[in-house]
């Protein structure tokens, strides 16, 4: 309560310089979500969703929000004005309540009907700060009816400093559209973040969202996707590699809604040292939405004694005319591959190393755009090869 | 080069490996014959450092070295090699990824620069033809999918790559049709050098048509208990070794 007071009482004293400095569209939620966060408060372990990720705690440190006065310019969009905040419901989360309360920034990707972008649209969020600093993210995805564009996020961090951030990005991939979203986290162990998509896919739309945490803190990612019109298509890839004392959360909601359409889910974790993964992801199969396909699965390599994983795919079927399936693992390097290579010469910390890339390509592969497919490979190998071992910097 | 003393074994403590003791001169070939649980691919497993074995009494040396002190991977860069019974599937290790740690491994260990990617395809590409190892082998992840004689064969490859010194082919045999025990056989009699020595494991005498053991020893409950030439290979594919048994009981 003290963490949920605190924010409040932020909110309430910059209340007329917040609002000053954002667009209209973002201050027309303000009152709701002010209202919905002092009522809802950060969500607790209790909170089927936040069970494996302490929040309060981790937003209690007196962390500096910068504000800004006053706006350059008004962004008038009747589009984005109607749809803003229609995926991420202030009132079923607290997060997405503070979010919301507090944002300045909204960043907005809308390619029009019909629409192709040729290259892929690259973000990278770089943070620097000479003090603790707190950012709250918006960004809207808007591909209008048979609309195509990539979008890669990076999220980095300068060392040295505690980052905490919010993002709420709301997509909304229209009938026939096909939107590639990657979010690739590559921070530090001072960094938490707490990201949350919303997505609903229209009739013979598709969307693949991508998630990679290279390196961070503790790093929550939700990702919610409504499958709302026939043949709607969507995969869910997540990749996860932690080591120290480092965190990573994936909680991810499928909602088939409508009939006849498909979705396919891989998420694979390396969970090394002392540090803890969760992965929870449900899909629900509504009433009505018969024709489901969908495939979900969670594998997981758990390196040392001490780290620590929790899974818990869930299926919840009101249809009786689907194909589902999901499943996890939980399981350790293989011996007799290691001893097989010891064989051959190759040494302990290589061999590991080759069976934890071997481990994480499979998700790799699946990595639609080819040139970033080739980025993360080595971005992977960099992450498991200690400087020592590493020859890929050097010439 | 290797000399076996009074080695005996256990695994979950029991004791397989009872005193064995064999000398492999430089050049030699030894044939190791015996009944199944007999102890032969143990004391393979031994000699390559499996975890999964405690030695219990005696000593091994190898070229004058304590191999028993060694790391396994120390042991295959001495010049150690296991051609494995079943080697070992590992689904997203490439062949190329896989050969090149490893020999690259061993020149590191010999002080050498590692190899690089041109010349090591080459030296792939080389090694390849010497065991008609198809290329789209060389390029899927190790031994992932491929048939039993496919996986033989590759063992031999990598012996080609790695040129060992002491060769244990552990029932490189089974599992073969006659052509591609042909090859494989083939294989390793032209990567011998005239120190190359090698145990080879196996039940039957048509592996050693091709391989011409110098010596054969026959084990029995972990004791090596007949020693001899060629001809007692073909005593034994000829009257089995119920006869051994009998031979002994006299």
């Amino acid at each position: 309560m003290k963490e949920t007071n605190q924010y409040i009482q932020f909110f309430e004293a910059e209340r007329k310089r917040i609002d000053a400095g954002s667009s209209v569209i973002l201050n027309a939620r303000r009152d709701e979500a002010v209202a919905a966060f002092a009522r809802l408060g950060f969500p607790t372990q209790k909170v089927e969703r936040y069970k494996y990720t302490e929040v309060a705690q981790a937003f209690a440190p007196n962390y500096g929000i910068q504000t800004r006065a006053a706006l350059e310019q008004e962004l008038s969009d009747d589009k984005v004005a109607a749809l803003y905040g229609t995926l991420a419901d202030v009132n079923a989360d607290g997060v997405t309540a503070l979010n919301t309360m507090l944002v300045q920034d909204l960043m907005v990707i809308h390619v029009t009907a019909g629409e192709k972008k040729e290259h892929p649209v690259q973000i990278t969020n770089t943070l620097g700060a000479i003090a603790p600093l707190m950012q709250n993210r918006r960004m809207m995805i808007i591909a209008e009816a048979g609309a195509e564009v990539q979008i890669i996020l990076n999220e980095k961090a300068e060392a040295g400093q505690n980052f905490l951030t919010t993002q709420v990005t709301e997509v909304f991939v229209g009938e026939g559209a096909r939107v590639e979203f990657y979010d690739i986290e590559d921070t530090h162990e001072r960094c938490h973040r707490f990201h949350q998509v919303f997505a609903n896919v229209a009739a013979g739309g598709h969307l693949t969202h991508t998630v990679f945490t290279l390196a961070g803190g503790v790093t929550r990612n939700q990702t919610d996707v409504r499958l709302m019109g026939e043949g709607a298509d969507v995969q869910l890839l997540g990749c996860a590699i932690t080591s120290g004392s480092q965190h990573v959360d994936n909680n991810t909601l499928i909602d088939h809604v409508a009939q006849a359409c498909t979705s396919r889910e891989l998420y694979k974790y390396v969970v090394d040292q002392q540090s803890t993964g969760a992965f929870a992801g449900k899909v629900l199969v509504r009433e009505g939405a018969q024709q489901t396909d969908s495939q979900e699965r969670n594998a997981n390599l758990v390196c040392t004694e001490e780290a620590r994983m929790w899974t818990q795919p869930m299926l919840e079927i009101y249809a009786d005319d689907v194909k589902c399936s999901h499943g996890s693992t939980v399981g350790q390097l293989n011996n007799d591959a290691l001893f097989y290579m010891s064989q051959r010469g190759i040494g302990p910390v290589e061999a590991h190393t080759l069976l934890k890339q071997a481990f994480a390509s499979e998700v790799l592969n699946e990595v639609p755009l080819e040139a970033l497919r080739q980025r993360l490979a080595v971005q992977v190998e960099k992450r498991f090869r200690s400087c020592e071992n590493c020859k890929l910097c050097k010439k | 080069m290797l000399e076996i003393k009074n080695l005996h074994a256990t695994i979950d403590g029991k004791e397989i490996l009872k005193g064995i003791d064999l000398t492999i001169k430089p050049g030699e070939i030894h044939a190791l014959m015996g009944q199944n649980g007999a102890g032969k691919s143990t004391l393979s497993n031994v000699l390559v450092g499996h975890p999964a074995y405690t030695v219990t009494e005696g000593s091994v040396t190898f070229n004058g070295k304590d191999l028993l002190a060694m790391s396994p991977d120390e042991r295959s860069h001495e010049g150690l090699f296991l051609s494995f019974q079943q080697p070992v599937e590992i689904p997203g290790v490439s062949m190329v990824n896989f050969m090149r740690a490893a020999l690259n491994a061993k020149r590191k260990y010999q002080g050498l620069e590692p190899l690089d990617a041109g010349a090591f395809l080459k030296l792939m590409r080389e090694k390849r033809q010497i065991v008609a190892l198809d290329n789209k082998l060389t390029s899927r992840s190790v031994n992932e999918g491929f048939s039993g004689g496919e996986k033989k064969r590759n063992e031999i490859f990598q012996m080609a790559m790695l040129e060992p010194t002491m060769c244990i082919l552990d029932e490189t045999d089974s599992g073969l049709d006659v052509d591609a025990l042909r090859i494989v056989a083939e294989g390793f009699n032209k990567l011998r050098t005239p120190e190359t020595s090698a145990i080879v494991i196996t039940h039957y005498q048509r592996l050693l048509d091709y391989l011409k053991p110098d010596f054969v020893h026959v084990l029995i409950d972990g004791r090596i208990v007949m020693n001899g030439g060629p001809e007692l290979a073909m005593e034994i594919e000829e009257r089995g070794f119920d006869w051994v048994k009998e031979t002994l009981k006299d």
